[in-house]
């Protein structure tokens, strides 16, 4: 019993890992545009796709693909970033779902339609079993597990001490002032984006060997779980995000453990309602920010 | 706040409530089109009709929320499903008439309705849109796990035809003309409850919140009532919808929950103009009947639908019902 409650609780920390990285992006473009964006798992699936295209056609090795693929995925988010989400700085937010909405079912059929909608197998990654407090593990879960850390360490030294970072606090604070004082709005929104989608990308690529089949509805599934996630930490807390993501990863599992595993997907939603009704700040802000 | 929140609906209110007269004189000729159409249309169009009308109600539905009050809400789908799911039980294990299953997925569409809408309607702007669409995801996790009622993934197939029967004699609907008169008639009686409820002084006070809530609370409009009673109609309505849907495709799955109906029944409402009955009409004919037509394929037709919503954000907000008048007026200067 023990042990089946410490397995569930690492499966639960790696799943929370990759809905935290993914969510961290959500929050911040959250924060500075003040929209929803519901194409957020889009970006994820073209992490995904990019990989997987650069590792089946060109042959690239796997460590390499990660990099592809949040350039490609970049790539893509700074032709959008420029084209649609700029316009959304001074929009009503009904543009913003509306807008991402539209998106999402661009990128996601564009994709369907390109390589067609069948399940791919993923090929690559590191599958070597580990022992981890004496459960098995395939070394992949472990690299997502440390990357999370890792890349939410550094976003939280961006966010604090940089001039980028500063810039993307600022004008979650207060848009109207960034302007005035001559903060260029537009671009911290683009450069937002683009981070936001990199981190996307890159949880993508990461999960993409453990997953093993991929297709092109995938991200649908992540932007809903990601909702969950950053209403629990607070929308543009970037800090309660981590946390948030790791309690969605642990009590999804569990569900799906001792409840049953067609349960899992509704448990983030349950948790979503509860919190907006109890606590809309979520649970790591001390006041509401916004 | 609450202006913001009208931007995607025309804000003149007497616009919002009648016809522009130009729409009158075409009211005929129209009528009589569609009361013939099996005579001179191809089964397959009218197949495509069909669905565009099973799509009209929940859209209905979703502009009463969106365009008369100014919530969007993507909720509509799981509705849509609760319906369908309602009048494909009914019909198969009771072999009920076709009306008391279309009464009663309304009705029970409702009844699960009120009691969400108590404490979404708390929430406001984003918070809500999540907040609906968690019901579809919830909704969609109960009928695969409630498998004693709804048989789960495998879904209720041999729907019967809708039974129409009245007093001792009885006939069921089999052909697609048949089919196409039904709904008709039913498309038509809905659009003209949608229409009543608009014109009445109901309708106004919701015009009246949609335009300005704090002013409209300020004028002894309880808003908070009357934005629940909006919500429990718009889920009526698309469970009537989903009635519609079980009846004609005789089967529901889980599928019904999917993001593809919700995101149609926002297009429509939003493609057509949010906040007037015929655009929601145009739009049903334009984005489901055409492309039904047409073949084009579901995951073009959805890059399309993406497309017609950045299009719609950016640059026609009032989405085509300014564009369909402005026709109509040049049409009847054309012909005077």
């Amino acid at each position: 019993m023990g042990e089946l409650v410490i397995e569930q609780m690492v499966n639960g920390i790696i799943a929370g890992s990759v809905y935290a990285l993914v969510a961290a992006g959500m929050t911040m473009i959250f924060g500075v545009l003040r929209a929803i964006n519901f194409a957020h798992g889009e970006y994820y699936m073209l992490g995904t796709f990019s990989a997987w295209f650069v590792i089946t056609r060109l042959d690239v090795p796997y460590i390499a693909a990660i990099a592809l693929a949040i350039v490609i995925t970049v790539a893509i988010a700074a032709v959008v970033g420029r084209l649609v989400m700029q316009r959304l700085v001074t929009a009503p937010f009904q543009s913003g779902v509306l807008a991402t909405l539209g998106l999402s079912l661009i990128l996601q059929n564009a994709i369907i339609l390109s390589f067609g909608g069948t399940y791919k197998i993923f090929p690559g990654g590191w599958l070597e079993p580990v022992m981890f407090l004496d459960i098995s593990l395939a070394e992949q879960r472990i690299v997502i597990v440390a990357a999370t850390i890792v890349v939410f360490m550094a976003l939280e030294f961006m966010v604090r001490r940089t001039r980028m970072g500063k810039a993307i606090r600022a004008v979650s604070q207060n848009t109207e002032c960034c302007q005035v004082n001559g903060i260029d709005v537009e671009r911290v929104v683009l450069g937002t984006f683009m981070l936001g989608t990199g981190l996307a990308a890159l949880s993508g690529v990461l999960t993409g060997p453990i997953n093993v089949t991929i297709y092109g509805g995938m991200g649908e599934a992540i932007t809903l779980k990601t909702f969950a996630v950053i209403v629990m930490g607070g929308m543009g807390n970037v800090r309660g995000t981590l946390l948030a993501g790791w309690l969605l990863g642990i009590a999804e599992s569990f569900v799906a453990g001792f409840i049953g595993l067609q349960y899992r997907d509704a448990v983030g939603f349950v948790i979503l309602i509860a919190i907006l009704m109890i606590r809309p700040t979520g649970f790591f802000s001390l006041k509401a920010r916004f | 706040m609450a202006n913001d929140a009208s931007s995607l609906a025309t804000t003149e209110v007497t616009r919002a409530v009648a016809p522009p007269r130009s729409a009158r004189w075409l009211a005929v000729p129209l009528l009589a089109a569609l009361l013939g159409a099996p005579f001179y249309l191809d089964t397959y169009y009218l197949h495509a009709i069909i669905i565009s009308m099973i799509f009209l109600l929940p859209a209905h539905g979703l502009n009463l929320i969106v365009g008369y009050t100014g919530m969007l809400s993507l909720a509509q789908g799981a509705f849509f499903g609760i319906g369908a799911y309602v009048s494909a039980l009914m019909a198969v294990h009771f072999g009920t008439p076709f009306y008391v299953n279309f009464a009663l997925a309304g009705a029970v569409t409702a009844l699960i309705a009120l009691p969400l809408g108590i404490p979404a309607l708390r929430l406001r702007t984003y918070s809500f849109v999540m907040c609906t669409l968690g019901f579809v995801v919830i909704g969609e996790a109960v009928v695969k796990n409630w498998v004693s009622l709804t048989r789960g993934d495998m879904g209720v197939s041999g729907v019967p035809n809708p039974l129409l029967s009245f007093g001792g004699t009885g006939f069921s609907v089999t052909t697609i003309t048949g089919y196409y008169y039904l709904y008709l008639v039913v498309a038509l009686a809905m659009t003209g409850l949608f229409y009543a409820l608009i014109a009445s002084p109901a309708g106004r006070c919701m015009i009246a919140i949609r335009d300005n809530e704090t002013l409209a609370e300020s004028l002894g409009i309880s808003t908070w009532s009357y934005k629940l009673l909006v919500f429990t109609i718009s889920a009526a309505f698309a469970g009537f919808g989903g009635s519609l849907y079980a009846h004609y495709l005789t089967t529901v799955s889980p599928l019904t929950f999917q993001m593809y109906y919700s995101t149609t029944i926002l297009i429509i409402v939003l493609g057509g103009g949010a906040g007037t009955i015929r655009g929601v009409v145009v739009g049903s004919v334009v984005f489901v009947a055409i492309s039904e037509a047409l073949r084009v394929a579901p995951e073009s037709r959805m890059i399309i639908y993406g497309f017609v919503l950045l299009v719609l954000v950016f640059w026609q907000p009032k989405g085509l019902a300014p564009l369909f008048d402005r026709g109509l007026a040049l049409l009847r200067m054309g012909r005077r």
